[in-house]
């Protein structure tokens, strides 16, 4: 059976074949197209059995945490492969994003062996990995013996790749020093522009390039129906890091000044100031109504619905938006987005969807034979081919000319976007124990500035004092 | 409270009553009309009760899969629904058992240190949830009752036990003890009274506490969450399902609601004599 | 061979005196609550570290550190005051309308049954759901309230999304879900009452608002005891309905009790102060219910004297 379709999974793998030719021999085969993905896959993982012992922990069951998100649901789609390839049994929790965070800590904190391995984004371990909750994975990353030659670390981006490594020294950035690698990218969001291309042509509005033209053409597309710029605005750390931070990284702000070892404030500079004053009267005179209470789901929701203009958020949001039965899909498009008219190319903060190791897990050499197949380059163009693994962190899958034409042809400016912004994007927060607090600090003073409560430049000033006591109340000040 | 009431009076009651039932149901109302209508027409401007209905939210729901405007998803609704059936069910028996003697004993056989030990029991339910949780997942890890339905059962006494031997024990205290004395008298046992005439007569109010204990265990969150892994949560936590990061899927959501309020109202519905009279504390027997 | 059982259990039963009875039948509920008690002591001496779990290396015994730190933290004194006002407002209000409701359904007929058992619905709804579906009938978009909102012409009310407004958004939802627990309570208590107070005092002519305030009130105090006890405890400790309506903003406005310890638990990992401030709160708690039950056996005493 099948022999045909294995036979032509085999030549492109060889490359006698190129990947537009398989996939139009595999539907004239009457192969549906996500089928003959998983079946390419499973051609393309047999590939790699030849060089790599994978069937080293066969017989073995692991077990991971995932968050309910279409990243899992890929995985969960070709699991099957790595089952067939390893001859393990993965066994998955699956928990609402809402509460899977919850969920997490109360897991590792409790010492629990339940999961081997789970889903986490890089900010998380900054927690984990000094709680000593999660291993680094550098030795096995480097070990020839446990990870397969195909496996290719260096074609992970680098922003991305570094933006999850951290040395655990407070206020050293992200990949410096004797950064452990806590955690490996899966899948990642660069912040940029998703617009209604229908209600900006039609109101004459270009695609605003800094944040002065982004204030002007939020307040141009505001009607009675319609608010022209969607930005989060909860009570948390969510509503800093998104298009906020990489607008205010764009301007070279940080958040944090880290001096002989010293942690201090830096959110009230003049340069800070004027970006926060901006940022607050966008909000004011063209974000949502109730912004107060916006996140990723309202944010996302509004756009899809038609009640937004524009989001200034994660790219894959805007992404989400343009299909399914939400009312503006087909109208999106995308751009990249630089907030500083000086700046010669955007600089956008990252949220990236990664996998970790349980420090409390039974089996490490097993659980790390899932790790390398689930961030491995044969799954990663799967995802992304065949279901909505995006933003890939591997440049091989950008580069693919399939995937890139599948985006082009429904995610307008996608693409080019994610091209441009790239080089600059990683993660622009100065990594240190109290990152929940002080964010969470950062947005609830951002709530009272933007309620008229508080005068922009008085509430930073006293959010920097805030965030100093609390550093040095932390002895890291 | 017999009294006759003037046309006047009538009337105002009447219109009160509504606005009364207006404010209660209309949420409801809505909830069960946004069940019936893709996300779609719930994010229609401005609202209306003009929609063509569709079972969609309710079918996905109990095959399992929805399709949303992502990717089609997969969820375990049915599978939450059992668990918070199971525990609520197992949990308010398990209070019962252990409840309404202790109720008994503290009405009946006014004992030493009778009153300190209710007020202890009673106590449990002012500990802050989140602070005995956290401690107990460790504890829990070590002693294997981690990820176990005795475990949750264990957990929801909380819940159940201080509310029923509350509410029963103010019922068998108002109920007179004339009728237990005469049949003790006649030579039965402290057990045989307490279970022919005691029981019985405070059936209303075990009732009536049962149900109440049963809805705040239906509607507890967080300690399946803590303690328990992803195929033995409730629906509390699996209506979140529908909160996806391709959007939130309402229609869904308002589905779960209404399915999860069904047991519970079933339930009360069949208790419905018992429920009023029950909670009355025994008083009308007195 | 039902005589050897039957002399058996006679036996049995002797051996249990008397006097140790009410123990053995109180005991095994005593035993399966105490088992918290190891964990609540442990979050006690959790409450006596310095233990923020991304620092491990920095933890040690600071003894009162913690609580003595509070004295002098505004966010502590907002977030006393916060869950005091949303405590009383909420059992002040939902009092009120309970007792309100009841009074409207006194009678017993089949149609007031139905009602009473109907209105238990929002009850049923988990808080963290009914939060959810009243974000999105509040939203300023397309939400059903907005709608109705314009239509008697007050544009933007911007319910939790506002520091003046988010308070008594949250405390509308809680009214919604939690009156129908106090009406319950409170009708079947005025459905208890005796008859024969009102058949007299009607024989003396006191007019009805004067029967209501000097015998039905008094007479129904132990269930308004009740349920205010019962609400109030969880009132204070309400968690549920403010985090999924506003995550405690705008601003400080709602970083009730469960709020903030909850974030410095899950997000810092500040576990010192977050046992702390729970122990805080269970001391409030205590304090709350020891003057309450006091109050409500000497109260349900007297009530049973009357009768």
């Amino acid at each position: 059976m099948h022999e045909k379709e294995k036979g032509l999974a085999r030549d492109f793998l060889e490359g006698k074949l190129s990947r537009r030719e398989l996939i139009k021999r595999f539907s004239a085969l009457g192969l549906t197209a996500s089928s003959a993905g998983v079946l390419l896959n499973m051609q393309a993982t047999n590939a790699l059995a030849a060089d790599f012992d994978w069937k080293a922990h066969s017989g073995k069951t692991i077990k991971v945490l995932l968050n309910k998100h279409p990243y899992a649901d890929a995985m969960i789609a070709n699991l099957d492969n790595f089952k067939e390839l390893t001859g393990m049994d993965v066994q998955y929790d699956i928990f609402p994003e809402d509460v899977y965070f919850d969920k997490v800590t109360a897991a590792l904190s409790s010492g629990s062996s339940e999961y081997d391995a789970f889903m986490t984004g890089a900010y998380m371990t900054w927690t984990y990995g000094p709680a000593g909750w999660v291993e680094d994975l550098n030795p096995w990353i480097q070990d020839p013996a446990k990870t397969n030659p195909n496996y290719n670390w260096d074609d992970m981006l680098e922003g991305v790749r570094a933006s999850c490594a951290w040395s655990g020294v407070p206020g050293e950035e992200v990949g410096a020093g004797d950064a452990k690698q806590w955690c490996i990218p899966w899948g990642y969001e660069q912040n940029n522009l998703a617009y209604n291309a229908e209600m900006l042509d039609a109101a004459g509005v270009a695609v605003p390039t800094n944040i002065d033209e982004l204030m002007a053409a939020a307040a141009t597309l505001t009607t009675d129906n319609v608010y022209g710029i969607g930005v989060r605005g909860s009570r948390s750390w969510a509503t800093i890091h998104p298009g906020f931070l990489s607008g205010y990284a764009n301007f070279g702000q940080k958040d944090l000044n880290l001096e002989d070892g010293k942690l201090s404030a830096a959110m009230n500079t003049d340069v800070s100031k004027e970006f926060h004053g901006k940022w607050v009267k966008m909000i004011q005179d063209s974000g949502a109504k109730d912004w107060a209470t916006h996140t990723w789901y309202q944010v996302g929701t509004d756009l899809g619905a038609g009640k937004s203009a524009m989001i200034y958020d994660a790219d894959i949001l805007g992404y989400f938006m343009n299909g399914g039965d939400n009312a503006m899909a087909g109208k999106l498009a995308y751009a990249p987005f630089a907030a500083n008219p000086e700046a010669s190319a955007p600089t956008p903060n990252i949220w990236i969807w990664s996998l970790a190791m349980s420090k409390f897990s039974k089996d490490k050499d097993a659980t790390w034979n899932f790790l390398q197949w689930a961030s491995g380059p044969e799954h990663g163009l799967f995802g992304a081919t065949k279901m909505d693994f995006v933003n890939p962190v591997r440049k091989s899958v950008w580069a693919d000319e399939m995937f890139r034409e599948r985006l082009d042809a429904s995610y307008p400016g996608y693409v080019e976007m994610h091209d441009i912004s790239a080089p600059g994007a990683k993660i622009h927060f100065t990594p240190q124990p109290l990152f929940f607090d002080l964010t969470t600090e950062w947005a609830s003073s951002m709530q009272q500035m933007v309620a008229g409560e508080i005068p922009v430049d008085e509430g930073l000033d006293k959010l920097a004092e805030s965030v100093n006591d609390q550093l040095k109340d932390a002895g890291l000040g | 409270m017999q009294h006759h009431q003037s046309k006047l009076e009538t009337v105002l009651r009447a219109l009160a009553l509504t606005l009364v039932v207006l404010f209660f149901m209309f949420p409801i109302f809505w909830i069960l009309l946004m069940s019936l209508q893709t996300n779609e027409t719930i994010l229609r401007v401005p609202p209306s009760v003009v929609f063509e209905p569709t079972l969609a939210n309710y079918k996905g729901i109990i095959t399992g899969r929805l399709e949303t405007s992502a990717a089609s998803l997969e969820i375990n609704f049915l599978g939450n629904l059992w668990n918070s059936i199971f525990l609520s069910v197992t949990s308010v028996t398990l209070a019962l058992v252990l409840g309404v003697p202790a109720a008994y004993a503290f009405a009946r056989l006014k004992f030493k240190g009778s009153e300190d030990i209710a007020f202890t029991l009673l106590s449990f339910r002012f500990a802050p949830p989140l602070l005995v949780l956290l401690p107990l997942t460790l504890y829990f890890q070590q002693m294997g009752l981690a990820d176990t339905y005795i475990g949750l059962i264990w957990v929801y006494q909380l819940i159940c036990l201080p509310l029923i031997l509350w509410i029963v024990r103010g019922y068998f205290e108002d109920i007179s003890p004339d009728i237990e004395n005469a049949y003790r008298i006649a030579g039965h046992s402290w057990f045989a009274t307490f279970r022919k005439i005691a029981l019985p007569l405070a059936g209303p109010g075990i009732a009536a506490a049962g149900l109440l204990a049963f809805i705040f265990a239906w509607n507890n969150f967080i300690f399946a969450l803590v303690l328990a892994s992803a195929d033995k949560q409730p629906v509390t936590v699996g209506a979140l399902a529908f909160i996806t990061a391709s959007g939130i899927q309402y229609g869904q959501i308002a589905a779960a609601v209404i399915m999860s309020i069904t047991p519970t109202l079933a339930l009360a519905l069949y208790a419905q004599k018992y429920l009023v009279e029950g909670l009355s504390l025994g008083a009308v027997k007195g | 061979m039902s005589d050897s059982v039957n002399s058996n259990t006679k036996r049995k039963r002797r051996l249990i005196s008397r006097r140790a009875l009410p123990y053995v039948l109180s005991l095994p509920a005593l035993l399966v609550c105490a088992g918290i008690l190891v964990p609540f002591v442990t979050a006690i001496y959790y409450s006596l570290q310095r233990y923020r779990m991304s620092q491990p290396w920095a933890r040690e015994m600071n003894w009162g550190e913690n609580y003595v730190k509070f004295f002098s933290d505004s966010d502590f004194w907002n977030t006393l005051s916060v869950s005091l006002q949303y405590a009383f407002l909420t059992v002040g209000f939902e009092l009120l309308l309970g007792l309100g409701v009841a009074l409207l359904l006194v009678r017993r007929t089949r149609v007031n049954n139905i009602i009473s058992i109907l209105l238990l619905m929002p009850l049923m709804t988990a808080p963290a759901l009914a939060a959810l579906m009243w974000k999105l009938m509040t939203n300023p978009g397309f939400g059903i309230l907005n709608y109705f909102l314009t239509l008697v012409g007050i544009e933007d009310f911007k319910w939790g999304a506002s520091p003046s407004s988010a308070l008594f958004t949250v405390v509308l939802v809680d009214i919604w879900v939690y009156t129908p627990f106090i009406m319950i309570l409170l009708l079947a208590g005025l459905r208890s009452l005796p008859t024969q107070p009102f058949e007299a005092a009607a024989l003396d002519g006191v007019p009805r608002w004067q029967q209501f305030y000097r015998i039905t009130l008094p007479m129904l105090m132990p269930y308004l005891l009740t349920a205010a006890l019962f609400r109030l405890l969880e009132s204070i400790q309400q968690f549920d309905i403010i985090y999924a309506m506003t995550q405690g903003g705008p601003g400080d406005t709602l970083t009730v009790f469960q709020v903030e310890a909850y974030l410095n638990f899950f997000q810092s990992t500040n576990v010192g102060r977050s046992a702390a401030l729970l122990m805080v709160l269970w001391a409030i708690t205590f304090f709350i219910s020891n003057i309450f039950i006091k109050n409500w056996l000497r109260l349900r005493e007297r009530a049973r004297g009357e009768t």
